[in-house]
């Protein structure tokens, strides 16, 4: 039966419409993504933010009972429960951050995090909002960056790729804003008259 | 130049709103100063009945001062594609709100607003969390013309299309379209005797009425001391279980019945319109609110029964929004609810949700919920009794509360899998969860903002993850599904959300 399209004379260059079935199994995977590996300064910057807190811990039970003005008597062996759970969490760190994995694909950003509970955070492009790079005084010291990604879903659904270094980041972030901007640059001009000023 | 595009002041009246819309903050803001976790008592204890009156007299006084200056400084602007708003007590504010943001508009009419044909409207946006820009005590004719222009200038409406004038002493509906839904009273009764309300009603009671509680049982058990030193019987016509449980009883009919009149004056005359694209809802008693939401900017919607629901056959829609609130209490007062619904109404939600279809049957997750959730709460209980053997001692008691802690567990976390299940049907999911009540969440994978895929040891030993899709209104789970369908359902929503024609919100 003709569909119509026979009897309409198509302009040079106009795409012919068409809406075939696409089978699940065609869809791009995202488990089929090769990821690429954070710095290799980021295990170490993990391994240190985590072993921070512990030990911080430890010495408190190493030295509460030790004060001079403190009447207070520990078990000997507790002061082992942080010095054990400080060796878990850094170990636990230290293997997380040679684990995570991070991938661009032409619409969507792909983070892999976890040691024991593993979360994969897929993000599409036109769904970030805006995008911001940021960095701590420890992550300085190791070279490190954060690449934010801000969506409208709140708080809980913006992603946050840690572990960059700082080159890596900067690219990432142009890269995504450039995105962005393909994608929706009208709305984000558009985004920009609302105002809230002091009068 | 239209009237609307001057600088507007509002209505004397609307004094009268900010006094109340005020004092009411104060008092839910403040609430916990006076009632609850003994503070109450405290302070009836420490201050008199004249203190308490002149701490009141302090809070009305500081209302009606603070509204009286907000009103003074209020002013506002329509222009060509914005609404703008100068504001503020100390500090001076200007906003600007354009149209093209404005994701839902309401008109609200307070009886005390209704002989002087005022009306409160509302705008709210997806970046804020609560209305954006309100104007109480504005003329009902300006603010349906700004509804209108608001409307026109998104596109949603033309101009010519404008509604006639209603003629004097019509009925001050806004639309002529017959009612897309219209629950009569006895459904909208029901419904507040289903809904989760009735248990928020408790908790203000338990909440502000404890103390009062408190003082009445020692009030009793003073005049049974009494009684008993004197040597007198204290004669009950019925036992005291029975008295007790009489007690309780008036009490949930009286709460259940206070539920269901709330209801009735909340949505009092309910009825939901359709007109282009937007969907319009008109209800209340002594405050008639109307709430207008555009269709594009609806990101999903939640049908709800609650365990009395499921036995009275009574369901509610929530259409959600970017960040909306879906309480119906009066904190989350925006929230779009389509209140008494039947089983026969749910093809409500397809008429709302474009292109959805009802799913028939929803697909379960692994049965190994069940069993990974009864084994870590039996270990958890096991360790909870270890713990207190070796500080107390064990006895046979403790074996017997194990028991009975996995005995009720066993049909709590089988009822609790059986509710969980999704179903995939044109593009749009279905996400069913609940225990003895059920939530259904239906929203187009092009909303979804994020998918994640997560894993514990357990669930990767047997080839399961659980998936979250994280959309504009909140975050939407289903744990236990096996791998292979969870990654296609990933995908399948990354791809149409990537292909989607409308992108941020």
């Amino acid at each position: 039966m003709d569909n119509g399209s026979a009897n309409t004379p198509r302009r040079p260059g106009q795409a012919v419409f068409s809406n075939r079935q696409v089978p699940l199994a065609e869809l791009p995977d995202y488990q089929a993504a090769k990821l690429d590996l954070v710095s290799l300064r980021f295990a170490p910057y993990a391994a240190l933010t985590a072993g921070l807190l512990w030990l911080g811990l430890a010495a408190a039970v190493f030295i509460a009972p030790r004060l001079p003005f403190a009447d207070v008597t520990l078990p000997p062996g507790l002061v082992l429960v942080p010095l054990v759970a400080l060796i878990w969490f850094v170990a636990v760190a230290w293997i997380d951050g040679r684990r995570r994995g991070w991938a661009l694909r032409e619409h969507d950003l792909i983070y892999r995090s976890g040691l024991i509970w593993q979360r994969t955070a897929i993000l599409p492009f036109a769904r970030i909002q805006h995008v911001e790079t940021a960095s701590g005084p420890l992550e300085r010291l190791f070279g490190l960056m954060r690449v934010k990604c801000f969506t409208a879903g709140g708080m809980g659904a913006d992603l946050s790729v840690e572990g960059l270094d700082r080159a890596s980041a900067r690219k990432v972030r142009q890269h995504l804003l450039e995105q962005i901007r393909d994608e929706d640059g009208m709305d984000d001009a558009a985004r920009g008259e609302d105002e809230e000023a002091g009068g | 130049m239209s009237e609307s595009d001057d600088w507007q002041r509002l209505s004397p009246l609307a004094l009268v709103f900010l006094i109340v819309s005020g004092l009411q903050r104060q008092v839910r803001e403040n609430l916990f100063l006076f009632a609850g976790a003994g503070a109450g008592a405290a302070f009836t204890d420490w201050l008199g009945l004249r203190e308490l009156a002149l701490i009141a007299l302090v809070f009305v006084l500081f209302s009606v001062l603070g509204a009286m200056l907000y009103h003074r400084r209020f002013r506002f602007r329509m222009e060509a594609d914005a609404v703008r708003v100068r504001r503020g007590l100390v500090e001076h504010k200007e906003l600007r709100v354009r149209f093209a943001r404005v994701q839902n508009i309401q008109l609200g009419q307070p009886f005390y607003f209704r002989p002087f044909n005022l009306v409160r409207f509302s705008l709210q946006t997806p970046g804020a969390s609560d209305k954006e820009v309100e104007l109480p005590g504005i003329d009902r004719s300006l603010a349906e013309t700004m509804r209108d222009r608001i409307s026109a200038a998104r596109g949603e409406l033309e101009e010519t299309e404008a509604r006639p004038e209603p003629e004097e002493g019509a009925d001050p509906e806004p639309l002529e379209q017959p009612a897309v839904f219209a629950p009569s009273s006895g459904r909208l009764f029901l419904h507040g005797l289903s809904s989760n309300q009735v248990w928020v009603i408790a908790g203000l009671f338990f909440y502000v009425g404890g103390n009062l509680l408190e003082r009445f049982g020692e009030r009793v058990e003073q005049v049974a001391e009494r009684a008993l030193e004197n040597g007198q019987a204290i004669d009950l016509p019925v036992s005291a279980w029975a008295l007790g449980a009489g007690a309780l009883l008036v009490f949930l009919l009286i709460l259940f019945v206070l539920s269901g009149l709330l209801a009735l004056v909340r949505f009092w005359r309910f009825r939901l319109r359709e007109r282009g694209d937007r969907v319009i809802a008109l209800a209340g008693l002594f405050d008639r609110r109307e709430q207008t939401l555009r269709r594009a900017k609806v990101t999903g919607l939640q049908l709800r029964q609650s365990a009395v629901g499921r036995v009275l056959g009574c369901w509610s829609l929530v259409l959600r929004q970017t960040r909306s609130s879906d309480h119906e209490t009066p904190a989350g007062g925006n929230a779009f609810v389509v209140p008494g619904l039947r089983q026969d109404d749910l093809a409500l939600a397809e008429a709302l949700l474009p292109g959805a279809v009802f799913p028939g049957r929803f697909q379960r997750i692994s049965p190994r919920y069940r069993r990974f959730a009864f084994s870590r709460l039996l270990l958890g209980l096991l360790l909870a009794l270890v713990l207190a053997g070796l500080l107390f001692g064990f006895d046979h008691w403790s074996l017997l509360a194990l028991s009975v802690g996995a005995l009720v567990a066993l049909p709590v976390l089988h009822l609790r899998f059986r509710q969980w299940g999704w179903a995939l049907e044109e593009g749009v999911l279905w996400v069913r969860r609940g225990l003895l009540g059920q939530r259904i969440d239906g929203f187009d994978l092009e909303q979804v903002q994020q998918a994640r895929v997560t894993s514990s040891p357990y669930l990767r030993r047997h080839d399961l993850v659980g998936l979250e899709l994280v959309l504009p209104q909140g975050v939407i789970g289903l744990p236990f599904l096996p791998s292979r369908p969870a990654a296609e359902l990933a995908n399948r929503a990354l791809a149409t959300a990537e292909q989607a024609r409308f992108h941020r919100v």
